[in-house]
Order: C-alpha cells, then sequence, then structure tokens
C-alpha cells in the first residue's frame, strides 16, 4: 500500500437489468459472475472475510495484482484525476490522434472542482468525507464506506476522481473486468500467466481494500420498468447504510451547470454553436451531462446547420414531411401510433421513460384548462353539459401511455387502488363513473389474463392481445380522467400499492399450501376439489383446533380410518353439528368413489 | 407468379427482393431525415464517429444509413473492421462477452480517425443483461471501437447505454420522399403503372420505405400493373379512409351511411378482427369530445371482446355502430 492516502472506488454492474449497481469492496459483484446475482454475491462477501488472512501473506503478489486491475481504469465520466501509471497508459494509446479520436466526454473530463458540473454542496459532502478520513487515524475512523447513489452520468465518479486528485490521493478503482476468453487463456497460459478468477482477482482487491476509505457507487436506473429490479439496488444501499455507510444521494444535474459545461465546450472546440441549441441539449439531456455532452459532439458535427433556429421552427422541419400531401386522399392518412411519438420529439435528447408514479400522478390529478380553448368548437354538435370536459393539460393519454410501457393491469389495478383518494369527497356520482369504466376495463382484460405473460415484442402490432391491451388501459385511464369532473383540491397522496395484489398474492400462497397439504394427507383420495378443502375440511379442522403439523397426521389417520374420525367428533361440543354433516357428507363421498 | 416474373424481369433467374437490390449504398443516398443523414454524411467523411443510437419506426432506413456509414468511413476496410450483429444473432450475454469483446480487441490498422465499428441492429431486443454487459465493453474499448445501434423505441434502450450515446432519430418518410425513391425503382425495373396505384402503394406504406417496395414488388410480380385496385388485392386491410368516413358518418348522425359503409367493407371479406383492429386505431387518434372518445375506445373493446371470442358476425359489427351511434345521441345536447 502506499504511503499516500489511497481511495476505493468499485463499479460493477448489476446483472438482473433494473438497477446498475456500481458496488464496492464489501458487496459488489464482478462481471464474472452476473449470471450468479445477488446470492453469490452474499457468498462473496463471507468468502472475502474469510481470505483476508490468506491474502495478507502474499503482499508483493497482490501488489502486482492491483496494478493489474487498475489497468482498465479508462472511463467515460467526466472526472480526471488519474493515477500515474493511469496517464502514461492513456498517452501511450491515444497521443497520435488525440483530438480527433477522442469522445468529448472523455476529452472534456473535468480536471478541477470547478469544472465539475455536480452541485456544489454534494461535492463538499464528498469532500468533507473524504477529508475526515484523511485527517483522523485509522483507528479511529469507523465508517469507512460511502456510498454515493444517482442515476447515470450525473458525475459520481467525476466527482470521486477529482476530488481524489485535490487530497493527492491515489484512485484505486474497481472495474469489473471483462470475462477472459478462451483463446486469451490459451495465451496466456503458453505465456506462463496463470489465470485468475476474477472472483479471486475481486476478492485480493476486497482484501487490499478494507484499510482504505471505500466508495461505492450506484447508478439508479430503471425504475419505469417493473419494480422489481430496482427493489436490489435499493435494497444494496440500505444495507449499506445499516452497516454504517454514509449515503450521498447525487441529483441530476441542474439545467444551468448542464449549460455552462457545454458553452464551454464550445469555447474550446471553437464550435459557434448558437445559445438556443445549447438550451435546447441542455434540456433534453435530462439531467445526464454525459448524454449532453455526446449530443452536443453530434450535434457539432454539421456546422453548416447552426443556424439561429428556435424551437418552433424545429418543430415545424419535423412535422414538414407530413404535410407535404401528395393529393386529398393522403391527407387523412392515418398516424399510426408510432407516429404519434415521432412527431414531438426532438433529435436529441434521451427517452425519458415516464414512470409509472409520474404517469399516475398525471392521470390522477386530472389537470385541465381553465377555459374552454376554441378546440373544441370543431366539434359537429355540442355536448351535453355533464358530458363535457375541459381540454387535458397532458399529451393524449395513450401517448403518456406509450411512454410508461406500461401493462393495462397493473395501471388499472393502480388506479383503482387510489383514484378514490383524489375525487373531491362530496361527488358519489363521479365515483360511480369511474368505477363503472374502471370494471369495464377489468372486463376487458380478464379475457387476455392468459395472453398477459406474453413479452410485447413476441407480440405484434395488430395482435388482438395487444389491441385488448391498449383498449382496456384506455378505458381505464380515460374512465378516470373523465370521471373526475371534480378534483379534490390538490394536495400531496402517497400512492399506495394495490391491496388488490396483496390478496392475490395471500391467496396463491393459500392454495399452494392447501395443495401441499391435501397431497400430503390424502394423497390417496385425490378427487376432492379445491372447494371442498377450503369451505368444509379446512374450517372443520380449525375448529377442532387442529394446527400444527402433528395434527394434520392426526388429520391424514382420520381420513384413513373414519371410525376414529368419528371419535374424534364424539369429543366435540354438539353445537359443531355443521362441520359434521359436511365432515360425513365427505365419508359418504369416499365410500361412493 | 413467382417463377414467371423472375423469367421475364430478372436475368438472373432468380429475383432478389427489391428492398435488398435498391438498398443505398451511400449515406447520401439514403431517403428521407435530412438533417440525421447530413450529420452521418460528416461522420462518414471525418472519421470520429460517437457512439450512436439510431431509433425509429421500421423502415425509415436506420439500418441502411448505418451500413452506409460504415462502408463508407471504413472503405476496404470494412470486412475486417466491422462486426454487425442483429436479432437473429444470438445476442446473449456470452455473446456479447465474447464475439463483440473478440471483435473489440482485434487489431486492424485503420488511419487516424477511424474505429472499428460494430452495428446492432434491433437492439431493443437485446436483454438487459446483454446490454449491461455491453456498457462495460464499450467504455473500454472506447479508443478503438464504436458503437452503433439501430432500434426501433430508444426508451427499451438502458439508460446507461443511452447516456453514453447519442441519440439519431428517424422519423417516418414523407409520402414525397417515399415517392421520390419508388419513381425510381419503378424506372429502373421499368414497371408498368398510373399514379392511383403508386398513390395506394404510399398509402399501404405509412411512412414505411420497406414496405412501400415490398408491396410495389408484390404487386407487380402478382398483376404486373400498378394500380389502385390492385394494390388493394395484394395488400389487403380493410381501407383505414372507409373506416374513417365510418365514424365521421357515426359522429354526423348519418347512422345508415354508417352501415352501408360497414356493410360495403364487410362484403369485401375483410374479416371483423382486421376491421375492428382498423377501427380502434382510427378511433384512437380521431379527434372528438373526450366522452365520445371514451365512450367509443370502450364500445370498441367489449367489441373486439366478442369477435375474439369467435362472435365474428356482421351482426357484432352493426350491434357496434348502433351502439356508438347511440352513445352520439346520449351525449348531445338539443
Amino acid at each position: 500500500m502506499g504511503k499516500r492516502p489511497v481511495v476505493v472506488i468499485s463499479s460493477s454492474d448489476d446483472e438482473d437489468g433494473g438497477c446498475s449497481v456500481s458496488a464496492g469492496c464489501n458487496s459488489s459483484r464482478t462481471k464474472s459472475e452476473r449470471s450468479v446475482g445477488r446470492k453469490k454475491c452474499r457468498r462473496l462477501k463471507k468468502a472475502s472475510v474469510l481470505n483476508r488472512q490468506l491474502c495478507k501473506q502474499g503482499h508483493k503478489e497482490e501488489e502486482a495484482n492491483f496494478d493489474a486491475l487498475l489497468k482498465d481504469f479508462y472511463e467515460d465520466f467526466h472526472g480526471h484525476s488519474m493515477a500515474p501509471g493511469e496517464r502514461g497508459r492513456r498517452q501511450k494509446l491515444g497521443s497520435p490522434w488525440a483530438d480527433s479520436r477522442e469522445l468529448w466526454v472523455d476529452k472534456y473530463r473535468p480536471r478541477s472542482l470547478e469544472e465539475l458540473a455536480v452541485h456544489k454542496k454534494k461535492i463538499e459532502e464528498v469532500k468533507m468525507w473524504l477529508e475526515e478520513w484523511v485527517r483522523t487515524s485509522k483507528e479511529q475512523f469507523c465508517g469507512h464506506v460511502l456510498v454515493i447513489t444517482g442515476q447515470a452520468g450525473v458525475g459520481k465518479s467525476a466527482t470521486i476522481n477529482v476530488i481524489a486528485s485535490q487530497l493527492g490521493a491515489e484512485v484505486c478503482e474497481w472495474k469489473t473486468p471483462t470475462p477472459t476468453l478462451w483463446q486469451e487463456y490459451i495465451h496466456n497460459a503458453n505465456s506462463g500467466t496463470h489465470y485468475i478468477s476474477k472472483l479471486e482477482e475481486f476478492e485480493t482487491f476486497v482484501e487490499r481494500s478494507t484499510q482504505i476509505p471505500t466508495v461505492i457507487l450506484v447508478t439508479e436506473y430503471g425504475k419505469a420498468e417493473s419494480g422489481d429490479n430496482t427493489k436490489y439496488s435499493e435494497e444494496l444501499v440500505l444495507s449499506l447504510e445499516r452497516a454504517g455507510a454514509s449515503k450521498v444521494a447525487f441529483n441530476p444535474l441542474t439545467f444551468n451547470s448542464i449549460k455552462k459545461t457545454l458553452s464551454r465546450i464550445c469555447r474550446e472546440e471553437q464550435c459557434n454553436v448558437p445559445p438556443e441549441w445549447i438550451d435546447h441539449i441542455a434540456k433534453a439531456s435530462g439531467g445526464d451531462i454525459r448524454h449532453a455532452i455526446t449530443s452536443l459532439q453530434y450535434f457539432c458535427l454539421r456546422p453548416d446547420l447552426m443556424l439561429p433556429l428556435n424551437l418552433s421552427s424545429l418543430s415545424i422541419t419535423q412535422s414538414r414531411g407530413k404535410s407535404e400531401d401528395l393529393n386529398e386522399m393522403s391527407k387523412l392518412i392515418i398516424n399510426s401510433d408510432e407516429n404519434l411519438d415521432y412527431e414531438f420529439s426532438l433529435p436529441f435528447g434521451r427517452d425519458e421513460t415516464l414512470t409509472l408514479f409520474h404517469a399516475l400522478g398525471k392521470f390522477l390529478h386530472n389537470k385541465r384548462e381553465t377555459v374552454d380553448c376554441s378546440a373544441l368548437g370543431r366539434d359537429l354538435f355540442t355536448l351535453k353539459d355533464r358530458y363535457k370536459r375541459f381540454p387535458l393539460k397532458m399529451d393524449s393519454p395513450e401517448r403518456v401511455l406509450l411512454q410508461m410501457h406500461g401493462q393495462a393491469r397493473p395501471i388499472a389495478d393502480f388506479l383503482h387502488e387510489n383514484v378514490l383518494d383524489f375525487l373531491s369527497d362530496e361527488a358519489i356520482e363521479d365515483a360511480w363513473i369511474v368505477a363503472s369504466y374502471l370494471s369495464d376495463a377489468d372486463c376487458l382484460l380478464s379475457t387476455s389474463l392468459h395472453g398477459q405473460a406474453w413479452s410485447p415484442i413476441v407480440a405484434g402490432k395488430h395482435d388482438p392481445e395487444n389491441v385488448t391491451q391498449l383498449v382496456s388501459a384506455s378505458v381505464a385511464v380515460r374512465g378516470v380522467l373523465f370521471g373526475n369532473s371534480h378534483p379534490s383540491p390538490s394536495r400531496w397522496h402517497a400512492i399506495r400499492s394495490p391491496k388488490l395484489w396483496q390478496v392475490e398474492k395471500l391467496r396463491w400462497h393459500n392454495k399452494k399450501l392447501m395443495l401441499l397439504e391435501k397431497f400430503e394427507a390424502y394423497n390417496i383420495f385425490s378427487s376432492y376439489g379445491m372447494s371442498v378443502m377450503a369451505t368444509e375440511y379446512k374450517p372443520t379442522l380449525k375448529r377442532l383446533g387442529f394446527r400444527s403439523l402433528e395434527d394434520l397426521q392426526v388429520c391424514r389417520k382420520m381420513t384413513e380410518c373414519s371410525k376414529m374420525e368419528v371419535g374424534v367428533y364424539d369429543l366435540l361440543d354438539h353445537d359443531e353439528v355443521e362441520g359434521g354433516t359436511s365432515m360425513e357428507s365427505e365419508e359418504d363421498e369416499i365410500e361412493d368413489w | 407468379m413467382a417463377a414467371a416474373s423472375s423469367s421475364s424481369s430478372s436475368a438472373n433467374g432468380y429475383e432478389i427482393p427489391w428492398v435488398e437490390k435498391y438498398r443505398p449504398t451511400k449515406v447520401a443516398d439514403v431517403v428521407g431525415n435530412a438533417d440525421a443523414v447530413s450529420r452521418l454524411q460528416v461522420i462518414a467523411r471525418d472519421g470520429n464517429m460517437p457512439n450512436l443510437i439510431l431509433a425509429g419506426p421500421p423502415g425509415t432506413g436506420k439500418t441502411t444509413s448505418i451500413l452506409a456509414l460504415a462502408h463508407e468511413l471504413l472503405g476496404e476496410n470494412c470486412k475486417e473492421a466491422v462486426l454487425e450483429l442483429n436479432a437473429s444473432d444470438d445476442r446473449g450475454i456470452d455473446v456479447v462477452r465474447n464475439k463483440i469483446k473478440m471483435f473489440a480487441q482485434k487489431k486492424v490498422t485503420l488511419p487516424p480517425g477511424q474505429h472499428k465499428i460494430i452495428i446492432l441492429d434491433e437492439a431493443d431486443s437485446m436483454t438487459s443483461g446483454a446490454q449491461q454487459a455491453l456498457r462495460r465493453t464499450m467504455e473500454i474499448y472506447s479508443n478503438s471501437t464504436r458503437f452503433a445501434l439501430a432500434c426501433n423505441t430508444s426508451s427499451k434502450i438502458i439508460e446507461p447505454i443511452q447516456s453514453r450515446c447519442a441519440l439519431v432519430r428517424f422519423s417516418r418518410l414523407s409520402d414525397q420522399e417515399i415517392l421520390s425513391r419508388l419513381m425510381i425503382v419503378v424506372e429502373a425495373e421499368k414497371v408498368p403503372y398510373v399514379p392511383e396505384g403508386l398513390e395506394a402503394i404510399i398509402f399501404t406504406a405509412d411512412g414505411d420505405m420497406r414496405q412501400g417496395l415490398n408491396n410495389l414488388q408484390a404487386t407487380h410480380s402478382g398483376f404486373r400493373f400498378i394500380n389502385q385496385e390492385n394494390v388493394f388485392k395484394v395488400c389487403d386491410q380493410p381501407h383505414p379512409l372507409h373506416i374513417k368516413s365510418m365514424v365521421r358518418n357515426v359522429l354526423e348522425g348519418k347512422f345508415e351511411d354508417a352501415c352501408s359503409g360497414l356493410k360495403q367493407l364487410y362484403d369485401l371479406g375483410y374479416s371483423p378482427t382486421d376491421i375492428i383492429t382498423t377501427l380502434f386505431r382510427i378511433i384512437k387518434n380521431y379527434d372528438m369530445a373526450e366522452y365520445l372518445k371514451l365512450e367509443f375506445l370502450k364500445e370498441t373493446g367489449f367489441a373486439h371482446m366478442r369477435i375474439c371470442d369467435g362472435v365474428g358476425s356482421f351482426l357484432q359489427l352493426s350491434g357496434l355502430l348502433a351502439k356508438l351511434s347511440l352513445v352520439r345521441e346520449t351525449a348531445k345536447a338539443f
């Protein structure tokens, strides 16, 4: 270990898709064990603790190892602080054409705290933490893990690197290695180097890092997708915090700081990009500076086009294609679903997926214009007053649905669970309307239950299942929007996950248990229906006070030998007649059978 | 039919799809999306391609332009320095790990400013695990290898990858653009046509160049003549215009007109499923009052459900029209 303070950053990716965990020493996993996932990770943790003693001995070897690990320290964050070795390597690789070959994100990674686009306070927090560690002696300093969370491209790694270089610290970064290929292995074996499994590499890395402050970077994303995946990263962060790690959450970068950085790059590149475009790129990036810079690079590819354009003219160029019609007929061509999408989108910017909750919020809050603009004047006839609604303050519900990639079922369930909170208390009529539409949606969905598991990739655009899904989602959402004509004054509501799901889950669980019991107890008589089990046997058994497994055995005996059952039955009070008769009736069934 | 056409129109003995035959080989030749194409041209000239995501609906030239770009950029090195994988290739984590890594490590001598290119077509069908594995590879080899991902919906690409790429959006082609390309093909293949026929083809193509060319070729090999009737015979779908006018008739209170329109469609032999699917899409995009749209969607949904259950009769469709009219009547202020 060097004399200089050493900071360890660990990064690795999470394979389960929902989250990407740039995780740290204690709890991260390497790419090579991706498929193994979390469980293995825990094991790894233990293993690394066990191995600590062993590894201490081979210090020299480790050193070599460590350097090897460092060599892939080539990241496209915007932070820039390289261990001396790195810099050499970079120069070796990139120097001749450094300018023309590099991506701008690499070229313009921040080199000082001032250049960092991250919020000052956050930088300060991280810096304090690191300085704290440098000041206090190792014995006193207990929590030596810092967790930084944030979405992709907010400068997590950049911050660490810049601060570390300010402190004069060396950054030892664990970047998940790409797996060794067979050919590579053969090659290495011939040249005498031994193959070290990635897991072992990682373990050695962890060994070394236990003495030095560790920063764990967690990239959050995919919240729009099914909630299961994000749980892991949240869980990870939580468990780290419980273990005494301090946490700093990075927010998406502000519009202004991105703009500043982009302008700086423009100056240095001597690109004359009009400020409107910088604004626009910064806005479209969604707080992701890496994407903003990449977009800028792409944008600057075409200097001849960089006339001062404003957004309105932009949308005209976008939609111009559509207005050029061959004749009357094509004017009426129906835009298919996707067309809607592309009409509004601009040439850059990340595709923002609306989160489920965001979209639900839109639907439930039901914000509308307060004046009836002339848009409705084109109608052929006027509606009755109670069917009239002011225009929505959002895109068409179908478009929002498309953006959030939601399945109809969860949307309908969520709406059903939460909509009552958003209706004003007196509006019982509204509740009635909403409920009736939701039930319609539910009914439409019920036919496609079996098809739900199919991935949308398999189902084509014209697939009937797909139409069912779309219709029911539309009906549910539009029903809620339409029905909620007196939204309660907007205040904060927590959106609950549907209770229905818990009930459903419980039901499945019970059913499974029952099936299990059934097979355990009555493997000879498998002719019982589940309903008989649920409505007659179970209650009776409960009344009889059987609870535990041993009772099950009694119960088994009971069915095997009717005499005995009658005996048990006789012990009961006589107000148990009902249960008794049912038992008897089943007894008959058995005999008949 | 195919045999007949091959003997007459092509000397090769078989006819390659026109989509392939007339695929542009230069970025400049790509039709439509002028902005994106012009930028790609700059890349083709200057090199240093950033990582790109090309996103847009099918048939708008994503794959074509990226392939053309690779050809132009790398010239004769193209064979060694381009790796193209599409959804038909296995692209699980293993492939990303092995094939892509192997390619990225491969030493290819390229002039300055040029990089090896990995083209991942239909990237939205990659599993997120594979995309994760890709993310790492993208970082490590960024100084020698650049990525171009083509996909239909860019939001299916995981955010960390989106964050590392510039997004190039492709939108549907305008009718004019499709027409211009169709004319080239029509002239090259000496296809007899009437303008209405091409119009119909453009209509069925719906902004999708590939679809347009395929329809043209199909009509040509089927009937040897492009007119409206032949096109709709080949590219069979209930005419959206018909259905739209049906909806309009309902909204205007002309129930009988709507019914006769439906009868016409039905007599043409379209299946109720097709009719109702098109009807749904039209109602969805039709500009009408919120209540009406909601009710129309609901009724269409129920009718669709019944039809899917097997009750695909004319009666169901007429019933639907009746219900729609009823909705209109109840909502109308007198």
